[in-house]
């Protein structure tokens, strides 16, 4: 350090004291001329590699020496810092996994993406026109469910399993004297029948095609149950029609009237058959539609 | 001390701030950081070498910065940027190791 100092300032005159020493040195042991640059470095580099790495590191870091070297080295590693935190914050963005990459790759994973935009939709397309399918073939399923209840309905009325309603007319026939017979009765049914009536129900016993009348005594058998008179029909069908097809010059009315009895017919708007047989079962026949 | 505390105000003005990087400048930043970090390595073992001087530690850190810069734009240029910036990376790696284990050898001596 002496020495360092000493140079600048000794430089205006350097001649005279180097040449004495140098005389001293050429006149003395070769030993003075060695020791006096040694001293100095020769300390220092002696301690040095003893210290070389932490005691280097830590004697930099320490005493806090504002060198140029410290503050140049400072500026660099200011901008060294602030680019590392720039680069890390704009990649950990959470938007920002497209934003490092090149351009190259931009365009692939556009198409990428455009390719399975497509692939979806075409699935999508698809997946709606099963949809519609199946909605289709549900509705029509469920309009066939709809048309077989109603048929099922309308059977029932026909086969009497059903109780049913509407209008019609209520015909009694009075048979004081126990003229009347199954064959009258039966042509009852059938002029009914004839005029469109579609439920007919006699005293509690639903009349259906394969009703059958038999006399027994003064009585008749509907079905095999017994019935007395007053003979009550309770008939739905079109009041317009049962009514004049029952009345008409020689037809049921003369006829049971000529037997003495009284006849009297009643139109209505509602007229419930609510007699009921059970539906049989055929052992033979079967459906032959499907 | 100074140059460890520069290192440190850098990253915490970088986080503070988080200035939006210019669309030009993107592609290159993080290349620049690493040759970056190559040259402050280098500059360590230096030091601890005794060898270190600020002239050409600061002609070391800027070069690097520029030709790593420069290689990456050049390499977009050819259409091979990705691949390029890839091998700039791997030779600033294996320096930034071979430096890294030359400090470790002064610290540790192991």
């Amino acid at each position: 350090m002496s020495d360092a100092k000493e140079l600048p300032g000794a430089q205006p005159v350097p001649a005279p004291p180097e040449s004495r020493e140098n005389r001293l040195r050429r006149e003395l042991p070769p030993e003075v001329p060695g020791r006096a640059p040694e001293e100095p470095v020769g300390a220092a580099e002696e301690q040095q590699p003893e210290l070389t790495g932490r005691q280097r590191l830590v004697q930099g870091l320490w005493p806090p020496r504002f060198t140029r070297n410290q503050l140049v080295v400072a500026v660099l590693l200011f901008g060294l810092g602030f680019g590392l935190a720039v680069q890390v914050a704009s990649t950990s963005d959470s938007s920002s996994a497209l934003r490092g990459a090149r351009q190259e790759d931009l365009v692939r994973i556009l198409d990428e993406l455009d390719d399975r935009t497509q692939r979806l939709e075409d699935e999508k397309q698809g997946l709606e026109k099963q949809r519609q399918e199946l909605e289709n073939s549900s509705d029509q399923a469920e309009e066939a469910r709809k048309q077989t209840l109603e048929k099922e309905r309308q059977l029932g009325v026909l086969a009497g399993t059903v109780a049913a309603q509407g209008p019609g007319i209520t015909m009694t026939i009075e048979d004081t004297k126990g003229t009347v017979q199954a064959d009258m009765l039966l042509d009852a049914i059938q002029e009914l029948r004839a005029a469109g009536a579609e439920a007919i129900q006699v005293n509690g016993v639903r009349v259906v095609a394969s009703t059958y009348l038999t006399d027994s005594g003064k009585d008749v058998d509907v079905d095999g149950n017994k019935i007395e008179a007053p003979y009550r029909f309770k008939v739905i069908g079109k009041p317009q029609d049962l009514e004049p097809a029952l009345n008409i010059p020689g037809g049921v009315v003369q006829t049971l009237e000529k037997e003495q009895a009284t006849v009297s017919i009643e139109r209505s708007d509602k007229i419930v058959v609510d007699a009921l047989r059970a539906a049989k079962q055929p052992d033979y026949a079967r459906s032959s539609s499907q | 001390m100074i140059a460890v505390l520069g290192l440190i105000v850098g990253v915490v003005a970088g986080l503070l701030v988080r200035p939006e990087v210019p669309a030009v400048v993107e592609p290159y930043l993080p290349i620049a950081v690493v040759a970056a970090l190559d040259a402050v390595f280098g500059g360590l073992r230096a030091m601890l070498d005794g060898i270190f001087d600020d002239k050409v530690f600061v002609v070391s850190f800027l070069s690097n910065v520029v030709v790593a810069a420069l290689i990456v734009f050049l390499g977009d240029k050819l259409g091979v940027g990705a691949q390029l910036s890839t091998g700039v990376v791997v030779v600033l790696g294996i320096r930034i190791f071979s430096n890294a284990a030359a400090i470790r050898r002064h610290v540790f001596r192991a």
